[in-house]
């Protein structure tokens, strides 16, 4: 019992000594919400670290993916020492950079493995190292504005279909004299809605293995057809990233579609907005059909030429490894865990008031079962290129059907990767 | 057998100096310049996805041959070029010769006016016309529906998008090449006027005999640039459009950029590099000999 107890004050004392010890300053790259999530984790860890100065810097989205590209490739000049990656993008890097990051396994976190779920690895992982550490995932659901769905009557409830969403979007036409879509979908810059959907329904650019282009199938063709369907019904607004927050501001959309961390942006964006705001499943292809997707997720990678490793993974550490870290940024700004421990905090079983009271995390997370596997590989951007671009021409009219537009871009996508056609 | 007599040795020494004093800056345009163009050719013949032991092959120049995309980015880039350049340059020498007129007061503020958008950030203008160009809530719009006409969007069709990147370019390069014109004005010597004032030329015969064929040279530097500045045309359609919708805006330099930082294939983009230089060197020679010959 002496033993024991001298053994744990030993380690204790070892920890603290080293907790002290670790200063200097980590520079993060990250973008938007996920930059202010990380930010609002900073007080409690330098509550463990209080010589450790956390410097968060928001570079945007697409700069964080191309300077970290351009970083790697000059052999780790001027990366941070801690980076933000989307999990459908990591692979790219592993792939053409194996020694740009640290294997996160010769720090420990091998021990961490069961604490996050098996997806959430599988793009973080390769030739035996782990790359980066698992934070957020983006389960889809549907954000919608109670007064304007009221006015229109429309109940959310009844919406489980696409058809049925259609519908609502007709409803809401007809109410509002054409002046409030549903939603906006980001045609021409981006493919998102085709991901959600189609990954709704079991399908994707590639097969798991990344060794096929799936693109064509039937799952991602009855994606494409929806997308074209609620198009042509002239149900939605089209607008990019910073569209899309315009008419919500503005209340020229009843509604919006993304990953779970879009709760974030809603909410700082139009805070005037309080209480008018709830959430649904999406819709199903067919009724009875499954209603979850994922779009997005990110995860933490640390710079191989970082000078303060010991750090950065310390920071890494309490921010995505503790519930503490993980429950700070859902609560900040609704970025949802992949933490296991996290999902149970008594903070996901509560009303939000922004959302009129709804137990939205119940909700939300509720469906983290229920989303398909699908996985980005380093053809990720070429496949996503592609797919924007036969995506807009497939609803201006350039293709007969759904089908004919995805051969043709797995043609495309075939040419540029040279990995094969499903059959 | 005859001898040839060896150079003292002073006199070789003094041949080499000035090789020695250029030699930090031939290291320098050696390795920052010169390997990188040699490097890229080479990498134009590799899958640099593959890494360092790629195979050479020329899978990337077959690929560019089938290439729909590179195809709409040459289409697209031509457009902007064959409309763009030409009404630029002609709004340019209009302005440089009204800049030049004596009856203009204030004209060093005129001129500043109209070179000043060069001197606005790229990303600051582009953000600016983004917003002017907004469906609902742009400038543009709204001033259309002032005037009883429908409003257009802009930024999210084919059509019209290529219309804003047309227009962002006539606004921030038009005053730079006045200002390069009004030079090219300002080198034409009085006397010339004088004298065909004396012999009763009318101020548009003066223009077409003397200001314009005078010109010729300076009009010419100024396509040549925009031809090559067009070919290489980046910053609008990446920052006010996105090269899209879909890819109606997207030109060879944004093509390039998406091979080459956003799949990370530089071996690809390397292709599309030359590919573009080289019609970049056949576009700019074709000019000189047609307009460039003295008359």
């Amino acid at each position: 019992m002496k033993k024991m107890i001298l053994l744990s004050a030993l380690t204790l004392l070892t920890t603290a000594a080293a907790q002290t010890s670790l200063s200097g300053t980590v520079t993060v790259w990250s973008w938007d919400v996920a930059a202010k999530a990380l930010q609002s984790t900073i007080p409690g860890f330098n509550k463990q670290y209080p010589n450790v100065k956390v410097d968060v810097v928001d570079l945007g989205n697409q700069n964080v993916y191309d300077r970290g590209l351009a970083g790697c490739a000059a052999g780790g000049a001027d990366l941070p020492d801690v980076y933000s990656i989307e999990n459908n993008e990591a692979e790219v890097f592993w792939a053409r950079f194996p020694d740009c990051f640290t294997d996160l396994n010769t720090l420990g976190a091998d021990k961490l493995v069961k604490n996050f779920p098996a997806f959430k690895w599988t793009e973080l992982t390769a030739n035996n190292k782990r790359y980066a550490m698992p934070w957020d995932s983006g389960p889809v659901v549907i954000y919608y504005r109670r007064d304007l769905y009221q006015q229109a009557g429309i109940n959310p409830a009844t919406i489980r279909t696409w058809d049925d969403f259609l519908a609502a979007g007709k409803k809401l036409n007809t109410k509002f004299g054409n002046k409030v879509k549903i939603a906006t979908i980001a045609n021409g810059q981006d493919d998102e809605w085709f991901r959600m959907l189609a990954n709704q329904n079991g399908c994707f650019y590639f097969n798991n293995a990344a060794t096929q282009v799936t693109i064509a199938q039937p799952g991602c063709v009855a994606a494409l057809t929806t997308i074209k369907k609620l198009n042509d019904a002239q149900v939605l607004a089209t607008g990019d990233w910073g569209g899309q927050i315009t008419n919500i501001k503005a209340s020229k959309a009843a509604s919006a579609i993304y990953g779970a961390w879009y709760e974030g942006t809603i909410r700082t964006n139009a805070p005037d907005q309080k209480g008018k705001w709830g959430v649904y499943l999406m819709p199903a292809n067919k009724a009875g059909g499954p209603r979850a997707a994922n779009l997005g997720g990110s995860a933490l990678a640390l710079p191989a030429s970082s000078k303060n490793k010991a750090a950065a993974f310390a920071f890494m550490q309490y921010a995505l490894g503790t519930a503490q870290g993980q429950v700070a940024m859902l609560k900040g700004e609704g970025l949802v865990p992949s933490l296991l421990s996290a999902t149970k905090d008594p903070y996901v079983a509560q009303g939000q008031a922004y959302w009129g009271n709804q137990k939205i995390w119940q909700t939300i997370l509720g469906t983290l079962g229920d989303v398909p596997q699908a996985r980005g590989t380093q053809y990720f951007q070429d496949a996503r290129q592609i797919m924007i671009v036969v995506q807009a021409d497939y609803l201006k009219g350039k293709y007969k059907t759904a089908q004919e537009a995805l051969n043709d871009a797995a043609k495309k996508i075939n040419s540029a990767t040279g990995l094969a056609v499903a059959k | 057998m005859t001898t040839l007599p060896t150079p003292p040795r002073a006199r070789r020494r003094f041949q080499a100096a000035p090789y020695l004093f250029v030699l930090p800056y031939l290291l320098i345009f050696a390795s920052f310049w010169a390997w990188p163009i040699v490097s890229s050719f080479l990498l134009s013949f590799k899958d640099s996805r593959l890494g360092a032991a790629a195979p050479w092959s020329v899978a990337n120049w077959s690929r560019l041959a089938g290439d729909e995309f590179f195809r709409t980015a040459l289409k697209n880039t031509f457009v902007i070029l064959i409309i763009q350049v030409p009404s630029m340059l002609l709004m340019a020498t209009g302005l440089a010769v009204a800049l030049n007129s004596r009856m203009l007061r204030a004209r060093g503020l005129f001129r500043f006016a109209f070179f000043a958008p060069l001197v606005v950030g790229t990303v600051a203008y582009s953000a600016v016309f983004r917003l002017l160009f907004n469906t609902d809530f742009g400038m543009v719009n709204r001033a259309l529906g002032g005037l009883g006409l429908p409003p257009v969007d802009w930024l999210n069709q084919p059509g019209p998008a290529m219309a804003v990147i047309i227009l962002a370019l006539l606004w921030r390069w038009t005053g730079y090449n006045a200002i390069i014109l009004l030079a090219g004005l300002q080198g034409i010597r009085e006397e010339l006027y004088e004298a065909a004032s004396i012999d009763g030329a009318t101020p548009w015969e003066q223009f077409w005999k003397i200001t314009v064929p005078m010109l010729r040279p300076t009009l010419l530097f100024c396509l040549v640039l925009s031809l090559i500045g067009t070919l290489q045309l980046f910053t609008e359609p990446a920052l006010i459009t996105n090269s899209g919708p879909g890819n109606a805006t997207m030109t060879l330099g944004t093509y390039l950029y998406q091979q080459g930082f956003r799949s990370f294939n530089f071996g690809y983009a390397s292709t599309i590099a030359y590919t573009v230089a080289a019609i970049a060197a056949v576009v700019s020679l074709v000019q000189l000999r047609l307009f460039g010959r003295d008359t």
